[in-house]
């Protein structure tokens, strides 16, 4: 045999026979692999078919939060008085970081951080996250995404600017970094100012693009903007004229409210220490403190008119009524209660003018303690107002049945209870509102505010010409003059309680109001002014408060656009007459 | 009978390559759509971001410091405001104006 002539065909291996059981064996092994299959897919389609679906849904599905922008805080006339700006949050990882030459440097100079401090955070390895900075301005963050340091990330996060800063602190307030409200109307009005939150589900392809929505999207519900009736216009001039009047009378503090006599609006509530409400690192107690409402103090003269509208409103006397304060002082079960300067005889409308504690202990003699303490509960002492604000105070006014005959001679002219410059300033609104108390809001209203009796019109028309008198020339405040409008008040100066009394001479403190309205006929505004110890000399609400009350009352009234209802004449400067404690 | 199985197939498989043309059509709509609303979204908190900015830059604070310091402005009063009423009879003669300082 050649080897061409080989015969594959003819091998005799072919030609053997197989056997049958091969066939046979090779059909069965394939027959149970597609069993096999069959099982597997039945397995999966069916019996496992949960398990595997989220598997794959957890390859391509994901949730998206749609995050709820925090509502803004406008002033009365929508000038933003705190809004939420994006502030990215720079975090890394810190066994990823890989920074290049000079980089920690440039990196330590956008976050205003030193370099030492910088590199300790991101040398930290045992750890996997770590902020670097929270809530850095936006246009920093953009630099820090630019210089792309691999293992710096950054976190979308929000942060409440306030434009109108130190003057509108105390009332706006301010959040937290979870975005939470923590003081003032941020706090108060959390709810309303959060939102909701939304949701929604989308398949993302390998790029981490969203290519389709997957069931219900939960759109998010903004938190709602809100409408203060504060002006920031006015809000800044009464914080600037409060501000200059602590610091040139050496105060410890002071705060001023001015009130919509109308509406019942708050225009402008302002306290004196303040803080910036973006840098709160080093932040007291005593700038915290929104003075104007959560301090009460004795208010002292600032509360005859009160004790005086009673009597007239009982008919017990009239303005022309002659009261004689001689000497000077009266004894009350065995205590004496002086002027500082005697007076002789008074009419009532003198009393006021000239605030003689004589005059006003002799009057309020005359009536029962249950017809003093209901007019005054009735004005608002002792009560919590109604005002939407978080530490809001009630101030004490004790039950008329505890009330010693010397007790009911000195709450009649404002020792003995307490209440705080919000209140007062409130309380005034009985004077300016034709008798009617009226309540107080925060929030911008249009309607003219619904008030409750306390006075007649006629009474209370009787004292607010005392109460101009007050403010002219003889008065305690012709300080509280204006240019161009009339104008009422009652000052007054308190000794602040120091242990146990009210000090001795030349170691007592003092705590000086002013409380009025103008123009004085048909009342716009009450402004309330008190400054507390004031320790440059001067000390008498009438020097030292009211000066504050002209400032603010000719800022407002021309910013309200009020014409003027007096002549104008060069401004009055007359001799003040020195009041009594 | 073959024939129309031919045809349906053929139709089928067309379907099926439109259907697969159209999903991925749709899904690249839906991308620029998602992308157009997250800009809309980021210029729309830019546009807060803004607004704050700009209010910063006109508070009255601010204001009142720039004119009292760098225009020499100063506070009107009552004094030296003139107040024009309507019902006011009309004085045209310019030298009248200073005896109408004051309020009317």
């Amino acid at each position: 045999m050649t080897r061409r002539g080989i015969q594959y065909t003819s091998s005799p291996l072919l030609a053997s026979r197989t056997p049958v059981w091969r066939s046979k064996f090779v059909v069965g092994v394939i027959a149970l692999g597609f069993t096999g299959l069959v099982a597997r897919a039945a397995y999966i389609q069916v019996y496992a078919n949960d398990f595997f679906q989220k598997q794959g849904e957890v390859r391509f599905a994901r949730s998206i939060d749609l995050p709820a922008n925090r509502g803004r805080i406008l002033d009365r006339n929508g000038l933003i008085l705190g809004s939420s700006v994006p502030a990215p949050s720079i975090w890394a990882i810190p066994e990823d970081v890989e920074l290049e030459k000079g980089q920690l440097a440039q990196l330590a100079k956008l976050l205003d951080m030193p370099a030492a401090e910088l590199s300790k955070k991101l040398q930290d390895e045992d750890k996997s996250f770590v902020w670097v900075k929270r809530q850095v301005d936006a246009d920093i963050a953009k630099k820090i995404a630019d210089l792309n340091i691999k293992g710096i990330y950054q976190r979308k996060e929000y942060k409440r600017q306030y434009p109108e800063g130190e003057a509108a602190a105390h009332i706006v307030g301010f959040t937290n970094v979870e975005d939470n409200g923590q003081e003032g109307v941020e706090l108060m009005f959390n709810k309303e100012l959060l939102g909701r939150p939304g949701m929604r589900h989308v398949i993302k392809d390998r790029l981490g693009r969203a290519v389709e929505d997957v069931g219900e999207i939960v759109q998010p519900v903004p938190g709602r903007d809100l409408q203060l009736s504060i002006d920031s216009k006015v809000q800044f001039f009464a914080y600037q004229k409060l501000r200059d009047a602590v610091v040139s009378n050496k105060a410890k503090a002071g705060s001023v409210v001015v009130l919509d006599a109308i509406t019942g609006e708050v225009l402008a509530l302002a306290n004196y220490p303040s803080y910036t409400p973006d840098k709160r690192q080093n932040l007291t107690g005593a700038q915290l403190r929104n003075r104007a409402l959560t301090d009460t103090f004795e208010p002292g003269s600032v509360m005859k008119p009160f004790t005086v509208g009673l009597a007239l409103e009982t008919g017990r006397v009239k303005p022309s009524t002659i009261i004689d304060t001689a000497p000077g002082s009266v004894t009350i079960t065995g205590a004496t209660i002086h002027d500082s300067h005697p007076h002789g005889a008074l009419t009532v409308e003198q009393v006021i003018q000239v605030s003689s504690n004589v005059g006003t202990t002799k009057i309020a003699m005359q009536m029962p303690a249950s017809e003093m303490w209901q007019t005054f509960s009735q004005a608002g002492f002792g009560q919590k107002p109604q005002i939407e604000f978080p530490g809001v105070v009630s101030g004490r006014l004790r039950p008329y049945k505890s009330w010693r005959p010397i007790e009911q001679a000195t709450i009649s002219y404002g020792y003995g209870m307490s209440a705080s410059l919000f209140q007062m300033v409130r309380s005034y609104t009985v004077f300016s509102h034709g008798g009617q108390i009226i309540p107080a809001t925060l929030l911008k209203s249009s309607t003219p505010a619904v008030g409750v009796p306390v006075f007649s019109e006629q009474t209370a028309a009787k004292i607010r010409r005392m109460l101009q008198m007050a403010a002219g020339p003889g008065g305690t405040g012709p300080k509280a003059q204006t240019i161009g409008y009339s104008v009422g008040g009652k000052s007054g100066t308190a000794y602040k309680q120091v242990g146990k009394g009210y000090g001795t001479d030349g170691n007592r403190k003092y705590r000086s109001w002013f409380v009025g309205m103008a123009p004085i006929d048909q009342p716009r505004i009450i402004v309330g002014v008190m400054l507390d110890e004031p320790s440059a000399g001067k000390y008498f609400g009438g020097d030292v408060a009211a000066p504050v009350f002209s400032d603010t009352v000719q800022q407002t009234l021309r910013m309200l656009g009020v014409q003027p209802d007096m002549a104008v004449r060069p401004q009055v400067v007359a001799e003040t007459v020195e009041e009594s404690f | 009978m073959m024939r129309i199985n031919l045809v349906l197939l053929l139709a089928v498989v067309a379907s099926a390559l439109y259907l697969v043309g159209v999903q991925y059509e749709s899904r690249r709509v839906f991308t620029e759509l998602d992308k157009a609303r997250a800009d809309a979204r980021r210029l729309e908190t830019e546009f807060g971001r803004l607004q704050v900015a700009k209010r910063e830059q006109a508070t009255s604070a601010r204001v009142e410091q720039l004119a009292r310091e760098k225009l020499q402005m100063r506070q009107v009063t009552p004094a030296i405001t003139s107040y024009v009423t309507y019902s006011a009879p009309m004085q045209a003669s310019p030298a009248a104006a200073p005896a109408q300082k004051g309020a009317q």
